[in-house]
């Protein structure tokens, strides 16, 4: 037998061999340790696919009194999610300006303001509206106040690395003709900055009007809405209420989409 | 003629442990148009930009109109800076901007913190403004933006913003590394022509020995951070020139040898 002629090095084979047998290891010991195995969901199947077909399936249209209602719900979301984006954003662009040490006057700073940005952001806005919701009681202000903690911590970062990508030369120029630091901000950094920050904005406001719906279980709009349905065990209505997420979801993306990239132009 | 700016035994170390400056001493009169030569790395950039401390010197002193340069913090810096022209290698314009509003920052310095953020200039300062521009040929651009203009005409855009400041020495640091040859050619023709009309000193980094050599009135030669000529273009001979770059004059020259003789005979 002739030997066959390889066509990646030997030692990059290797390497993909061993990361193939890490991969099926680490999903062996994984089943093991939460004592859960895709086997099982074989096994009951049956029961899965009764849940799937006699209580989610035909999605229902809930009661013809409560449609507006449930309207109502779904304008509040994309409300919540908007005011609660664009206070963050404004409050982001200024600490952001902290936050780079190429553009912030204490530079030294500047990681101070990015840490805490990224410990804010690492916690989810659900685990913010639980958080809250002890002292804020049910309702949109708590949906408001954590969505607007976890999207300002997000655009901190965002609008940081804008003002880093965009170049600092004209922040340079600005400097050298003796303008002060609120000058070179509103002169130079947001006039060339400002279409990334909208972008990055409008991200945000898509995240938001998604995170918006699971924050509402506990703060109100369509998100509170879907889980009262599930709560009485009307999965037929919540699958109808699913897809109305979905479809507002994907109309917002498809218009945020189509603005950022005419901004980006 | 009084000098306007002072080098007194100025250097620079930065963090990294590069000594980019070394007890450096010249002095600049009204007028001059001073060309800086030296290979990259030969702390060319570092000169300028101690001049109005937009980078901070180490040791010694830069006297500019008789006040200490690094003595100056905060309001008076900015006092300091806005008399000071500086023109960038790569224009430095806010490129969202119109050319005009680019024009208009040379007068940041002199505003009112509140007047600046908004951009609320004068009526005399946008007229001074849409005149220069007319001056530098770039009267039908005023409106258009910045990042719509060819490299030369950003250029000539970062020349106007600097005049505007009123200045009475005028930084430029490799004005024409960026552009074709051609308007290379027009924009050295213009720093030389507004400089002289307004009797501003102009300091110049250059990478291009043969530009100097005709446009300055005074070449210093930098290497290693240490000025090794300092004198008018016509005593600047071989044996110095290869003294600052490290390589004879020919490994200088692109294209053929027979322009350079005839280089070396006038400047000889």
């Amino acid at each position: 037998m002739t030997k066959r002629i390889p066509l990646i090095a030997r030692d990059l084979k290797q390497l993909y061999t061993g990361f193939l047998i890490a991969a099926v290891a680490l999903f062996i010991v994984c089943s093991f340790l939460t004592e859960f195995n895709v086997m099982t969901l074989i096994a009951n199947g049956d029961a899965f696919w009764e849940f799937i077909t006699q209580d989610f399936l035909p999605p229902a249209l809930p009661k013809a009194s409560r449609i507006p209602g449930v309207l109502d719900s779904v304008v509040v979301t994309l409300a919540l999610a908007m005011s609660s984006t664009t206070i963050a954003a404004i409050l982001a662009f200024f600490v952001s300006l902290f936050g780079s040490e190429k553009v912030s006057p204490f530079p030294r700073f500047a990681k101070v303001v990015r840490g805490f940005a990224t410990f804010l952001r690492n916690i989810p806005a659900l685990v913010w509206a639980f958080i809250l919701f002890s002292s804020l009681g049910i309702g949109t202000g708590v949906g408001f106040v954590a969505l607007c903690i976890t999207s300002f911590a997000f655009m901190v970062r965002a609008f940081v690395e804008t003002m880093e990508d965009v170049s600092q030369d004209c922040v340079e120029s600005l400097q050298a003709v003796g303008a002060t630091f609120p000058q070179r901000v509103s002169q130079a950094i947001l006039p060339s900055c400002l279409s990334g920050f909208l972008s990055w904005y409008l991200y945000c406001l898509e995240v938001n009007i998604r995170a918006s719906t699971i924050v509402g279980m506990v703060g109100g709009g369509v998100g509170l809405t879907l889980f009262s349905y599930i709560k009485s065990f009307r999965y037929d209505i919540a699958l109808s209420i699913i897809l109305l997420i979905a479809a507002m979801v994907i109309v917002v993306d498809q218009i945020t989409g189509k603005l950022r990239k005419e901004l980006l132009k | 003629m009084k000098p306007i700016l002072k080098f007194d035994n100025v250097s620079k170390h930065y963090p990294n442990g590069v000594h980019a400056l070394k007890d450096v001493s010249f002095e600049v009169r009204e007028g001059e148009f001073v060309s800086v030569i030296g290979p990259s790395g030969s702390g060319k950039s570092t000169l300028l930009r101690a001049i109005n401390r937009l980078i901070p010197i180490s040791g010694g002193t830069v006297w500019l109109d008789g006040q200490a340069v690094s003595a100056l913090r905060g309001r008076s810096l900015r006092q300091l800076r806005r008399r000071v022209g500086m023109i960038f290698q790569n224009y430095n314009l806010v490129y969202s901007l119109s050319v005009l509003q680019n024009v208009l920052h040379g007068r940041l310095g002199y505003m009112g913190g509140v007047k600046g953020i908004f951009g609320l200039y004068s009526e005399e300062d946008k007229q001074g403004g849409l005149d220069l521009l007319e001056e530098l040929g770039l009267a039908d651009f005023a409106y258009n933006r910045a990042s719509d203009l060819s490299g030369g005409q950003k250029q000539r855009v970062g020349i106007a913003r600097a005049i505007m400041q009123g200045p009475k020495l005028l930084l430029c640091d490799e004005p024409i590394a960026s552009l074709d040859p051609s308007s290379a050619k027009t924009i050295m023709d213009l720093l030389r022509y507004m400089t002289r009309r307004r009797n501003i000193a102009c300091i110049v980094n250059l990478h291009q020995l043969d530009v100097a050599l005709k446009y300055s009135t005074r070449i210093i030669g930098l290497s290693k951070g240490e000025i090794v000529f300092d004198g008018p273009p016509e005593q600047l001979d071989d044996a110095t020139i290869e003294r600052i770059y490290g390589t004879s004059r020919e490994n200088l020259m692109m294209g053929g040898n027979r322009d350079d003789q005839t280089d070396t005979a006038d400047c000889a």
